[in-house]
């Protein structure tokens, strides 16, 4: 083959190559503005997103054409973070409830105060923790779209074969169910049916804190929460259910595995969890509010906020902004995918009265607690969960393991 | 050497020489500048903080923590690593057929990469369903103990490296001169006798090479704690590059981040030094 040829045959793939990028990145009308819209729902739940954004599009065509992209959680922070700082953010993002102060505090989420005023958004038909949680500084700085509380998922027919007929509300009534449903079967000493588990430490062991008044920081968020006999408290009375022997400890278990499997009877998870459940072939659960553990009524609770970037122009900000609307008013098909949404129209409409999981989850929204809301809170989270760790498998005192996590907490928010 | 000579070699090693500064010189300099700021990603504005990152982390316990549980992975993974590569390169460096077939074998895992090799072992190492708890008739946590976890990935990481520095022990063992070793056995010594005073010495560049090489890849493990035990349970596998990547990428403190791959950087440096130093010595006294 001729140099010249092998040139040319080059050149060709460069045109088609170029030409294929072009025609990608030309929109076919002018008028059309594109919304780049990112989440992380990489499960079940991103096919329920995709359907409400088909339908958004096609509501919407000649003027707005939203492109959904999913990248998993895992490092869909990295994408959006680097896309902040560096140019080649989306127009509208997906930010979980305790990260929303990190970004808000560097200035770049756009505001939507205007936009609200104009459009006449009514504050009044959202929960109000889910809408404090998106003003920062005063502006309103994103949209909620949901709230995912965790509930109890208990197991219909362990719950019937133990003769219980209702899932527990209180302590007492908490343990003594999990007593009732702990078996072991085979004889071999070790239960082979666990009455309840601990599934994700970092979730239950917090709304268990907020049940005895206690969290990752005090109320002023200045210092470490965790330092107070409260929070010991709540250690102990999870340690409590582990030490009377209906619970494991949960030290390289898959709790989740075993309740789906049915080899566990009760579990704490978020709403978020209903699918993986609903797709389990044979077992028969339903869900029900968290029992009270503690003094207080309290559930530990995250929502995703829809937020746009800082400084998009007129025409893109406004894009973004009915197609961020849009989703909140039409959160019913997003709740049918294991959510809660955060409009009151919506909670309150016959639709989603018939989502039984969801409802019962819905009954705990006016004592959700969110993680604090501080600019440092994904940090001290991971300081918690290792002390959760720790304390619940038994490898440190509540106390000890509390005092090391308090003590890296203060150290953090000491540094400015 | 002619100075023109000089010249040419100059726009030969040009294209090299500016890779080299571009992609590793310029980034390096770069990293160490993020280091003295206080840099979040997001931050408008960077304030110059001289050595307060340093400071910080080295005052910080989970670093500390950090730092004994590298320590204690290179401790598990370096010495036994070299001994298996070795012994596996002496009994392939025997005459017997399929010798290849094996080398591949043994290679094979080299060419993986950590997370393919990560999701095998989790296979293997699950607590309920894995293979080495079936054959070995346990139910241990392999990953959910903080006593075993560090061994498990330690383990994992042998199988996962021998090949590499089988292959130098191979190249090594194939340069021992025969000469020397048809002599030593003339003389009646035993094989174990022919190693130590014939092979041993003359593979010990190889030694020195493998052994800092490893000492490096050990001291800078991530993959294998971040995929399959993400530094738990209770910190027992947290290193010290997952902790600099929990701050540069959970935290976006590029600041702290950058300032703690430097204290790596110092730290594997020095550690190399000694190791050449020691064996230097120990090479010239033969």
């Amino acid at each position: 083959m001729s140099v010249r040829w092998f040139l040319a045959m080059v050149l060709g793939l460069v045109a088609v190559v170029a030409g294929q990028g072009c025609r990608h990145a030309a929109p076919t009308d002018e008028r059309v503005v594109v919304v780049d819209f990112w989440n992380g729902f990489s499960g079940p739940d991103g096919a329920q997103m995709e359907k409400i954004v088909h339908r958004f599009n096609q509501e919407h065509e000649g003027r707005i054409r939203v492109n959904m992209q999913i990248i998993p959680w895992g490092t869909f922070y990295d994408k959006v973070t680097l896309g902040l700082a560096f140019g080649g953010a989306p127009e509208v993002f997906v930010i979980h409830v305790n990260r929303f102060p990190e970004y808000a505090h560097h200035g770049v989420l756009g505001p939507l105060d205007d936009l609200a005023t104009r459009d006449e958004l009514d504050r009044e038909d959202f929960v109000e923790a889910a809408w404090e949680a998106s003003i920062w500084e005063g502006r309103l700085r994103a949209l909620p779209l949901d709230c995912h509380p965790l509930g109890l998922y208990y197991n219909l027919d362990l719950f019937e074969d133990a003769g219980i007929a209702n899932p527990p509300q209180t302590y007492d009534e908490f343990m003594d169910a999990a007593k009732k449903l702990t078996r072991d079967n085979d004889g071999d000493g070790r239960p082979d049916q666990w009455g309840f588990a601990f599934t994700w430490l970092h979730s239950n062991s917090l709304c268990f804190l907020n049940q005895f008044g206690a969290g990752l920081l005090d109320d002023k968020l200045e210092t470490s929460g965790l330092d107070t006999p409260q929070a010991s408290q709540a250690m102990e009375r999870m340690l409590d259910i582990i030490r009377a022997g209906v619970a494991p400890p949960p030290e390289g278990q898959d709790a989740w595995l075993g309740f789906q499997t049915g080899k566990v009877a009760m579990a704490l998870e978020g709403v978020y969890m209903m699918t993986s459940l609903v797709e389990q072939k044979g077992l028969r659960f339903a869900a029900a509010p968290v029992p009270q553990f503690g003094p207080r009524k309290a559930v530990w609770a995250g929502t995703h906020l829809l937020a746009m970037p800082d400084g998009l122009d007129q025409s893109r900000r406004e894009a973004a902004w009915t197609f961020m609307t849009y989703l909140s008013e039409n959160s019913l098909g997003w709740a049918e995918g294991g959510q809660v949404p955060v409009r009151k129209s919506v909670l309150n409409s016959p639709g989603f009265r018939r989502l039984q999981v969801q409802s019962q989850f819905a009954k705990q929204l006016d004592h959700v607690v969110y993680e604090p809301r501080s600019i440092h809170s994904n940090l001290i989270a991971t300081f918690g969960d290792s002390a959760f760790e720790a304390i619940l498998n038994g490898l440190q005192p509540p106390e000890k393991a509390l005092a090391t996590a308090s003590r890296r907490i203060d150290n953090r928010l000491r540094k400015r | 050497m002619t100075r023109n000579d000089g010249r040419a070699a100059f726009w030969f090693l040009l294209p090299y020489l500016t890779l080299f500064a571009v992609f590793l010189v310029g980034p390096l300099a770069y990293g160490f500048w993020i280091s003295l700021h206080d840099w979040h990603v997001l931050g408008k504005e960077v304030p110059f903080v001289g050595f307060d990152n340093y400071a910080a982390a080295l005052g910080d316990d989970l670093f500390h923590i950090a730092l004994a549980r590298t320590a204690y992975f290179v401790l598990l993974t370096v010495p036994a690593g070299n001994a298996l590569s070795l012994l596996v390169a002496v009994g392939l460096n025997q005459r017997y057929r399929a010798t290849t077939l094996f080398k591949v074998c043994f290679y094979v895992p080299v060419v993986l990469s950590i997370a393919v090799t990560a999701v095998l072992w989790r296979w293997l190492l699950s607590s309920e369903s894995g293979l080495i708890n079936h054959y070995l008739g346990t139910r241990v946590q392999w990953l959910g103990s903080p006593t075993w976890a560090m061994p498990s990935l330690a383990l994992m990481t042998l199988w996962w490296g021998l090949g590499g520095n089988m292959l130098v022990y191979l190249a090594a063992l194939r340069n021992v001169p025969k000469e020397q070793l048809e002599a030593a056995s003339l003389d009646g010594a035993s094989p174990w006798q022919r190693f130590w005073a014939v092979t041993w010495p003359s593979i010990g560049p190889a030694t020195l090479f493998c052994l800092i090489m490893s000492v490096i890849a050990s001291s800078q493990v991530f993959g294998q704690t971040f995929i399959l035990t993400n530094g738990g349970p209770a910190d027992s596998t947290l290193t010290v590059v997952l902790y600099m990547y929990r701050q540069g990428f959970g935290m976006y403190q590029l600041g702290y981040a950058s300032a703690v791959a430097y204290l790596l950087f110092f730290l594997v440096l020095a550690l190399s030094a000694i190791q050449i130093r020691l064996m230097a010595r120990t090479l010239r006294s033969r």
